[in-house]
């Protein structure tokens, strides 16, 4: 297959499980946006505005993490309910490109969202060069790691009921608990190691040191040295998933 | 005659906790280029296992297929740019029109766009969806998603098409459409792999049949020369002015609802046929049809619960 033929291939996955499914059902994006917005409505409430900011990163680390849920539902659907992996496999299409598609329709997805959350942090956050270069490396790395994490989970599964039940645990342990719509320092410097246990802290760590409150010193001091740590952690977390989906994945059943 | 498929000695045993399951068992048949190939046999005889481990998304356990004259073992890469299929019990991709999924299935497969628009209108034409070809596929009846299923492959360039039970669930008229565009894929000297339990539509469209039983080939060839194997090639059904004790000279006699169905040979079959009109009878004289073929050969109807799996050891 021509690269030509594999950026067409690449394209029509995306329009076909991204952009015309989004233009059909418009529900699909309000969805996308529902649930960080709801966190980001109750931390402000509750902070008195106070939090207003954090919940802005938040709610965009929240918004493209919901990639990865969407994924890991598709792909069993797509592979146990409608047979489409099959037709695909028994196609021109190579896996990398399927897995490439799947995981930029799924981004369709979040960017309204992602507009959303960035023109409130219009009024809340400094968006310096550096953070901003920041906030894009960040979020890049969070959407693969949710697709990672997305593609290595619908390999265990063959019916999509049992997404539903790991998506709202994904999302306790990944975006509700850690302090990603708040900073860490809220939590008690004897616990903050448990909030480490989820990738996502590391991502919010990124967020909150390059990006800060309007008129205030960033959440979390700057360190070179756990700059180096969220990244590294990020990225091997990242690498990890896509090498396990890699193995247990199989594009022709044994 | 060249060949399109080579099954050479191929085995599947799917294995799993406490024990395995042998679906195929040493099939061994060649597949002709340019026509029509009807794979026959009832639930869990080895059919989708076939057409999945030639159409590349299962290996098999021993032996291989050659697809086009590559190995699909070794070779997997370079099958895939020339088939397409409809795999069994497969469903469209629900929030997209019927034009827009084939279009997009087409440039998927790195079609160019021109080209996928020119085959996708004339698909939904020749498949009779031109009055749902803006129609979301979620909004279209199970029939019609079928059709839709297999409107993607045939307007594909692939070479080779495997279709797994293409017109389950579809009523007489839609039926006959993909029987006509399957007809044409042939025509245009593609090869088309066809599982079906209706044994109508495997005589109706295939050049050659093979009937897999319990994972086994159990007989292959053309629909005459399968016909021709059979001991009692003719079919008579007389009403009930004849009685069995009547008929059972000239062949296998079973009842049938307001007569009598007879199986037999030629001769005697003209036999039957001039004495009934004699006595001013209801009578028809037919070759038998592939379902009596299966019978006899299999002694159970293509219809009947398949008998227990085979456990390999």
């Amino acid at each position: 297959m021509s690269e030509r033929n594999r950026f067409r291939s690449f394209l029509a996955l995306v329009f076909l499980n991204g952009i015309l499914p989004m233009r059909t059902q418009p529900l699909y994006l309000v969805n996308t946006i529902v649930s960080p917005l709801a966190f980001l409505f109750f931390v402000s409430i509750a902070s008195h505005g106070a939090l207003f900011a954090s919940g802005i990163t938040g709610g965009l680390i929240l918004t493209i993490l919901s990639t990865g849920t969407g994924i890991q539902a598709d792909l069993v659907h797509y592979k146990a309910d409608l047979k489409f992996q099959d037709v695909v496999v028994a196609s021109p299409v190579e896996a990398p490109i399927y897995v490439a598609g799947m995981a930029f329709s799924e981004f369709v997805y979040s960017i309204p969202g992602l507009a959303v959350f960035l023109l409130l942090g219009i009024g809340g956050l400094e968006y310096t060069v550096g953070g901003s270069l920041t906030l894009v490396g960040t979020l890049v790395l969070v959407w693969a790691f949710a697709s990672a994490l997305g593609f290595t989970i619908a390999t265990y599964f063959v019916d999509i009921r049992e997404t539903f039940v790991f998506a709202p645990i994904l999302s306790l342990i990944l975006t509700t608990l850690p302090p990603v719509y708040y900073p860490i320092s809220y939590i008690p410097a004897r616990f903050q190691w448990i909030a480490y246990l989820s990738p996502t802290t590391y991502a919010a760590d990124l967020l909150h040191r390059g990006l800060c409150a309007v008129g205030t010193s960033c959440w979390v001091p700057p360190s070179w040295t756990a700059e180096l740590r969220d990244w590294g952690v990020l990225i091997a977390l990242t690498a990890a998933l896509f090498f396990l989906a890699a193995t247990k994945a199989r594009w022709r059943e044994p | 005659m060249t060949t399109a498929l080579s099954a050479l000695h191929l085995s599947k045993t799917y294995r799993y906790r406490g024990g395995s399951t042998q679906a195929l068992d040493d099939v061994t048949f060649d597949i002709p280029a340019g026509e029509t190939y009807g794979l026959i046999g009832r639930n869990g005889a080895g059919k989708t296992t076939f057409l999945r481990i030639a159409g590349t998304l299962l290996m098999p356990t021993s032996g291989t297929v050659m697809v086009l004259g590559r190995d699909i073992r070794t070779e997997e890469r370079a099958i895939r740019t020339r088939i397409a299929m409809v795999p069994q019990e497969s469903r469209p991709l629900y929030f997209v029109s019927t034009e827009e999924l084939i279009l997009w299935y087409l440039r998927m497969r790195g079609m160019d766009n021109l080209e996928s628009r020119r085959r996708t209108n004339g698909v939904i034409e020749e498949l009779g969806l031109t009055d749902v070809r803006s129609r979301l596929v979620s909004l279209l009846s199970g029939g019609q998603r079928r059709r839709v299923m297999v409107a993607m492959v045939l307007a594909s360039d692939a070479e080779v098409l495997f279709l797994d039970e293409p017109t389950t669930g579809l009523d007489p008229l839609a039926r006959r459409e993909v029987w006509a565009a399957i007809s044409r894929a042939t025509r245009e000297r593609r090869t088309v792999l066809l599982t079906t339990h209706y044994l109508d539509e495997a005589e109706a469209l295939s050049a050659h049949l093979a009937l897999l039983e319990g994972g086994r080939l159990r007989v292959e060839g053309s629909p005459e020369s399968i016909r021709s194997r059979v001991q009692l090639p003719y079919r008579v059904t007389v009403d009930t002015s004849w009685t069995v004790e009547e008929l059972g000279s000239y062949g296998s006699v079973s009842p049938i609802v307001n007569g009598h169905l007879l199986f037999t040979r030629e001769k005697e079959a003209r036999e039957v046929v001039q004495a009934a009109l004699a006595r001013g009878s209801r009578v028809s004289l037919a070759p038998v049809s592939l379902e009596d073929i299966f019978l006899q050969l299999v002694g159970r109807p293509l219809d009947e619960d398949p008998p227990a799996e085979k456990e390999a050891a």
